[in-house]
């Protein structure tokens, strides 16, 4: 334990004089890794620029800001999880001691130790003030037979390895800095760890972007020397993806909206009700109502198997390393595209493989039709991720139109992913109801605190005839300006992060609130749901306009939240014992967007306060050499 | 009652004599004579049936059965009058549950009791619970295909499972007792019928395989289909008799809720269909399939034969990384200091060995080269020599996502590793040839784990190397042994013998010993899975071709003078050219609003949406197996997870039926 806390006032002043390297210089070559055990400066480089002093250089004050506070996240994990293991000691001793002490009755005594340190693990630390404290799930409760003493020291070590091995991964994360191109040709730097998927680092980017969060949004990579480009599907592993790029590339990953990621789920009769000629295809896309398309995905995609779209047609294929292109009938088969050899059948024996699945990604080709003397501008490329450069290995095929094209490259995907396609648009779908559903309350929070301001009026109308009092409301309004200081009141504005359920009693505004929804549509989704439960807390952020301090302290919270789902609901949402007032309880959560950071700092554990002090006085220094 | 006399032995009742066969359906079976009113009810024929036998035996399965009208008389309460039975109808009296040989999916023979008299959908349900196979509605029995006589001395006595003593109580659910249902467990016998049942079985003899009957054309696909026999009518009354072969098969290709933990006979059995469909070249595959699908078949047969049948109990599938991380962990644990834990987690163990290489390049002929070569992680460095091995390597190749392909002769004693390297550049080849087994299995072996981006820390490593080293002792044994040259049973029920693997068309097309290398690449992707994920895996890939799940009739469509193909799928209906195979046309159950059968003129005639109709007369099979299918699969659509295993019975006879006036 002591070691435990010692490494991390190591970490924070590593941590510190990096930062203090960083606000200064920009000339550091790589991003100090927080923690300094293991050498990791290999590990973090960065992506969409030429090196790493171009992209620091590059980063505008934002974009620093929230690097920054992307990296003070990691460390504040990095301390959590220490205290965290520190609980767990203390945990297993308790675990250890118990039974020899009250080793009465086997099971039930153990049963009974076992539930006394799940319970002090909760309140061993101070309370928690970070309603969404990245607290690691408690450990699963012991077993209720009575374990033997080896079979208790057995655990203890499995618990010892598991934190070691949790740190050395830690430790190992690698991150890198990317760079991505919004579609109105300005830039976003973030921060991207290794764990993350590309729908991880778009739930981010619609933080960032305040975009309407629907499921055509995706990140696009671009190969402007190969002239190819193709989305990252969900589900791939984005720095996996970069880390083929070369460090000289010109390549770059876009944020935009593409129709064509989910048009087989969209309209899923534009490719699995194909082969009857074009005429009636455009007849039956207009046809098909929702019901008959879903029951046609439910077949396709739901079975014990996947349907591949059956589809075949003359294509144009480049020939290896030559000029020139062939027409060759092509068809599409779940284990890879065939064609057929000349004066063959196409009958599947006769088929010749083209290529499989397995090893290649499809691109879209871009202006072929220049580059390569193709026959059309309706192109997709096959090729190995690792591949970079123009190569003999890489296929390219070209389609009479852009239905056909479109067709083949969503076959294809469907093919090599699968299932896993649809689940990430089911999950995508999920993410963008979500997304409405917060904007729409977004904008009902936005006239609530306004109205007491419109005087009488309103007040007519509440049905439990309270006047509405403008006392009051002015000090919620300036309450809610306050907060949106750096320097804020912390009461009020750490009552909105905590949730309605504390907030202070405003019978007038509550009751306005109550007149103009039914409650039930503020609440946030229920805990435990945890997907449902983290966007609240998360959504806030993207329509921040607080100052770094609170958007710091907001990630130190919030961003590691996708990686902790399994874990219990913050104390925040929990029903306190007391129960507050039915109107307070029913009255929506004040715009929270604006008040989420504030109150931290100043409730935070003592080794947090310290930390964010001294990270203050880094961004302040920062911004004199800036000025 | 019936046959009231006068003194002179008139009878002054309206009684008559009724002459019932004891038997089934024996023309010399011994009979009993009774006298009857019309107004005798057949409950009360029945018991004077049994008092005029008078012999001591459970009568309580009989029934009579009238032969002229195809009709067993199973209204006990019903008179003979309404009937309509009078002294001419020629009745039997036997028991309504036969003994019948099936052939099920596996081809084996299993000789059991099944229903002669309730309608055949509920015949085979009952079969199907004897069997334990869920859901039954997507089985149906077929006629066995006639014989052709001057084979018959050849053909082997094949063993015949019997289960005709079994008896399952009515209504309950069976128990598993032993991992298996209880009635299985009463004797030997039924054990091992079991395990056939729930096992799959070997590859079968290639030469045998050869001699198989195969579809050559669309044409042959259509006459399996005739053979169906009808849901709603008794195998009775099909003019099915005692003892006669059957085939049991999956009928619909849409299998419901299928669940390895629940089916292991149906699973196994639909294996069992899959594979014979392929190795018979009933559903077409293309090379790189057939591949595929021999690679699970080695792998399936591999698993059952060294008993591994029981799933590695909850434990393997379930450790994740982690896990298995931190079980290597406390493995390394045990033997070294606390101190070095970190250490010993990041020693990875490297290989090193003088290998000779071969980077084939354009305008050179050059050969192999022997080099020092060094394996860390994922990474192949090669030097001149041992002594520069500090230096800088020739050459560094990272392995991660390269393709490794087995070049292999054991006869040849050549041990070759092909791989293919991404780089930005494009891939680079090159060939390492080791000099022995073990060395080309410790290489082999990492090379694979390297493409998937694993290093020989990984737990799997030193499994991954008695695989490859198995795989090579099988080449040696059995590999050898081509169609020309059969060996002895004792080495190809040892060695790999490609040929049982794959359909008989690769059989003229590869030798073996270039099939199994083949099959060899194809199974390192699938060396990993348990019995049931392989077989669930092979279902998959069958399910996934393009031609899977079609049944082929021969039809004529109304204003149509050439013959076409009809094909049923579990969604949609098909019209085929039978010259080319060409698809003309695709509906789909989904848009269907109605199909009607006109008996009188063997006419099926289909409304979809749009106005749009089709009809056509059914040549090759009856219109009742077309009218059937095309019920079936819309009853099949109706099944829902909720409902668990209930069947709607009504239904399913209300979709199929409807042709009793036929």
């Amino acid at each position: 334990m002591g070691e435990s806390s010692d490494d991390i006032d190591q970490m924070f002043s590593t941590l510190l004089g990096e930062m203090d390297l960083l606000t200064q210089s920009l000339g550091v070559d790589t991003l100090p890794p927080p923690d300094p055990k293991p050498p990791r400066a290999e590990f973090n480089y960065s992506v969409g620029f030429k090196d790493l002093n171009e992209s620091l250089n590059a980063l505008e004050d934002q974009d620093l800001d929230a690097l920054m506070a992307d990296l003070v996240a990691d460390i504040s994990e990095a301390e959590q999880r220490t205290i965290q293991a520190q609980k767990e000691s203390l945990q297993n001793q308790h675990h250890s001691a118990s039974p020899e002490a009250s080793n009465f009755s086997g099971a039930g005594s153990l049963g009974y130790g076992a539930n006394v340190a799940a319970a002090r693990v909760d309140d061993l630390p101070p309370p928690p003030a970070d309603p969404v404290l990245d607290l690691p799930l408690p450990p699963p409760p012991p077993p209720p037979e009575p374990l033997s003493r080896e079979e208790e020291e057995a655990q203890a070590k499995a618990d010892k390895i598991k934190l070691a091995l949790e740190k050395l991964k830690e430790a190992k994360v690698k991150k890198l800095v990317v760079k991505v191109h919004m579609d109105d040709n300005s830039t976003k730097s973030l921060m991207v760890d290794e764990r993350q998927l590309a729908r991880d680092v778009l739930d981010n980017l619609f933080e960032k972007t305040h975009c309407d969060c629907n499921v055509d949004w995706c990140l696009y990579e671009i190969y402007p020397e190969l002239q190819i480009e193709r989305f990252f599907e969900d589900h791939e592993n984005v720095v996996e993806v970069l880390s083929d790029w070369t460090r000289d590339t010109e390549n770059r990953v876009l944020f935009l909206e593409k129709e064509e990621k989910y048009a087989v789920f969209k309209n899923p009769q534009n490719f699995y009700l194909n082969n009857k000629g074009k005429k009636e295809g455009k007849e039956t896309n207009e046809k098909m109502n929702a019901k008959n398309k879903e029951s046609l995905l439910e077949e396709s995609f739901c079975g014990t198997s996947i349907i591949v779209p059956e589809l075949e047609g003359a294509l144009y294929l480049k020939e290896d390393g030559k000029k020139s292109w062939k027409r060759r009938y092509f068809l599409l088969r779940a284990s890879g595209i065939y064609y057929v050899p000349k004066g063959k059948t196409k009958t599947s024996r006769d088929l010749a493989c083209f290529i499989q699945f397995e090893n290649v990604n499809i691109y879209y080709g871009i202006q072929c039709k220049m580059k390569y003397k193709a026959p059309t501008d309706y192109c997709f490329v096959l090729k190995h991720p690792q591949i970079q450069k123009e190569s003999q290995y890489i296929k390219y095929l070209c389609c009479d139109d852009a239905r056909t094209l479109n067709q083949w490259v969503m076959g294809i995907r469907i093919a090599k992913y699968g299932k896993t396609l649809y689940d990430n648009y089911q999950r995508a779908m999920a993410r963008a109801g979500l997304a409405s559903r917060w904007i729409s309350m977004g904008t009902v929070n936005a006239v609530t605190p306004a109205q007491p301001c419109t005087g009488l009026k309103t007040g007519a109308s509440q049905p439990n005839g309270q006047v509405p009092q403008a006392a009051p409301a002015a000090s919620a309004a300036a309450a809610l300006g306050d907060a949106q200081r750096p320097a804020p009141g912390p009461g009020p504005a750490r009552a909105a992060v905590l949730g309605h359920r504390l907030q202070p009693v405003r019978p007038p505004a509550g009751a306005a609130a109550a007149t103009s929804r039914p409650a039930d549509d503020f609440l946030p989704p229920p805990p435990p749901a945890a997907w449902d439960a983290e966007l609240p807390r998360r959504r806030p952020r993207s329509r921040r306009l607080a100052p770094l301090r609170a958007a710091a302290a907001a990630r130190a919270r919030g961003d590691r939240a996708p990686r902790c789902r399994r874990r219990a609901a913050p104390p925040a949402l929990r029903p306190e014992p007391a129960g507050p007032p039915p109107a307070a309880a029913r009255r929506p959560p004040v715009p929270p967007k604006r008040l989420d950071g504030p109150g931290l700092p100043a409730a935070g554990g003592s080794g947090e306060q310290d930390f964010m002090s001294d990270l203050m006085k880094a961004l302040q220094k920062k911004r004199g050499n800036v000025s | 009652m019936a046959g009231m006399k006068t003194a002179s032995g008139d009878y002054i009742d309206s009684s008559w004599e009724l002459r019932v066969f004891v038997g089934e359906e024996d023309p010399e079976a011994e009979s009993v004579t009774l006298r009857v009113t019309g107004e005798s009810h057949i409950g009360g024929v029945l018991l004077k049936i049994v008092e005029e036998i008078n012999r001591k035996q459970d009568w309580s399965d009989h029934a009579i059965w009238w032969e002229q009208k195809r009709q067993w008389l199973l209204q006990t309460h019903w008179t003979l009058d309404k009937y309509g039975i009078l002294a001419d109808a020629r009745l039997f009296f036997g028991p309504q549950h036969r003994p019948v040989i099936l052939r099920l999916p596996n081809r084996r023979a299993l000789r059991l009791r099944a229903s002669f008299s309730k309608p055949l959908f509920q015949a085979v349900a009952a079969i199907c619970r004897l069997l334990s196979i869920r859901h039954p509605e997507e089985l149906s029995l077929l006629r066995a295909p006639e014989k052709k006589k001057k084979k018959k001395e050849k053909e082997p006595e094949e063993e015949v499972y019997d289960l005709t003593q079994v008896v399952l109580a009515g209504g309950v659910a069976p128990v598993l007792f032993r991992g298996m249902p209880a009635h299985f467990s009463d004797s030997a016998q039924a054990e091992a019928c079991y395990h056939m049942l729930s096992r799959p079985q070997p590859p079968p003899d290639p030469l045998l395989l050869q001699h198989l009957p195969r579809p050559s054309s669309l044409l042959d696909k259509t006459q399996l289909h005739s053979r169906w026999l009808d849901s709603s009518r008794c195998l009775m009354q099909q003019g099915v008799k005692a003892g006669d072969m059957l085939w049991l098969r999956f009928k619909y290709y849409s299998f419901f809720d299928l669940d390895p933990k629940t089916d292991p006979v149906r699973l196994t059995q639909l294996y069992e269909q899959a594979r014979w469909d392929l190795l018979l070249e009933e559903t077409d595959c293309t090379e790189e399939e057939m591949m595929v699908f021999a690679a699970l078949q080695y792998h399936v047969n591999k698993l059952s034969q060294s008993g591994e049948v029981g799933e590695p109990a909850g434990t393997d599938p379930g450790l994740d990384d982690l896990d298995a991380a931190l079980s290597n962990l406390e493995v390394k644990l045990e033997g070294s200091a606390p101190t070095d834990v970190l250490d010993s987690l990041t020693a990875i163990p490297e290989l090193k060995d003088h290998l000779r290489i071969f980077r084939p390049r354009k305008l050179t002929l050059k050969g192999y080269r022997q080099y020092w070569v060094v394996f860390k992680e994922t990474t192949l460095s090669y030097y001149k020599s041992q002594d520069e091995a500090p230096g800088d390597p020739i050459q560094q190749l990272n392995l991660k996502g390269c393709e490794v392909v087995p070049d292999v002769n054991v006869s040849g004693q050549k041990f070759c590793i092909k791989l293919l390297v991404p780089s930005p550049e494009g891939m680079s080849e090159i060939y390492l040839r080791c000099q022995d087994e073990q060395q080309y299995a410790r290489w082999m072996a990492g090379c694979r784990l390297a493409s998937k981006g694993r290093t020989m820390a990984d737990s799997s490593y030193t499994s991954e190397v008695q695989a490859i080293l198995a795989f090579l002792s099988l080449q040696r044994t059995g590999g050898g042994g081509s169609g020309n040259h059969p060996q002895g049973p004792d080495a190809s029920a040892e060695g790999l013998n490609p040929y049982g693997l794959v359909a008989p068309r690769f059989q003229r097309k590869f030798k073996a010993k270039q099939l199994t290398p083949r099959i060899l690449e194809a199974h390192q992707n699938v060396a990993q899975l348990s019995l049931t994920e392989a077989q669930l895996r092979f279902i998959q890939a069958w399910q996934s071709l393009p031609d899977f799940g079609i049944s082929y009739v021969m039809v004529r469509f109304k204003g149509s003078r050439k013959d076409e193909i009809l094909g049923i799928a579990n969604n949609r209906l098909i019209r085929i050219d039978l010259a080319v195979g060409d698809v003309v046309k695709t509906w789909r159950f989904s848009n269907m609003r109605q199909w009607n059968v006109n008996w009188d003129i063997r006419q099926v005639a289909i409304e979809f949406d749009e106005h749009i109709n089709v009809a056509f007369s059914c040549v090759s099979a009856s219109c009742r197996i077309v009218h059937e299918y095309i019920g079936g699969y819309i009853f099949l659509s109706t099944r829902e997870r909720a409902r668990g295993e209930e069947l709607d019975e009504d239904l399913f006879l209300q979709l199929t039926g409807g042709h009793e006036a036929f």
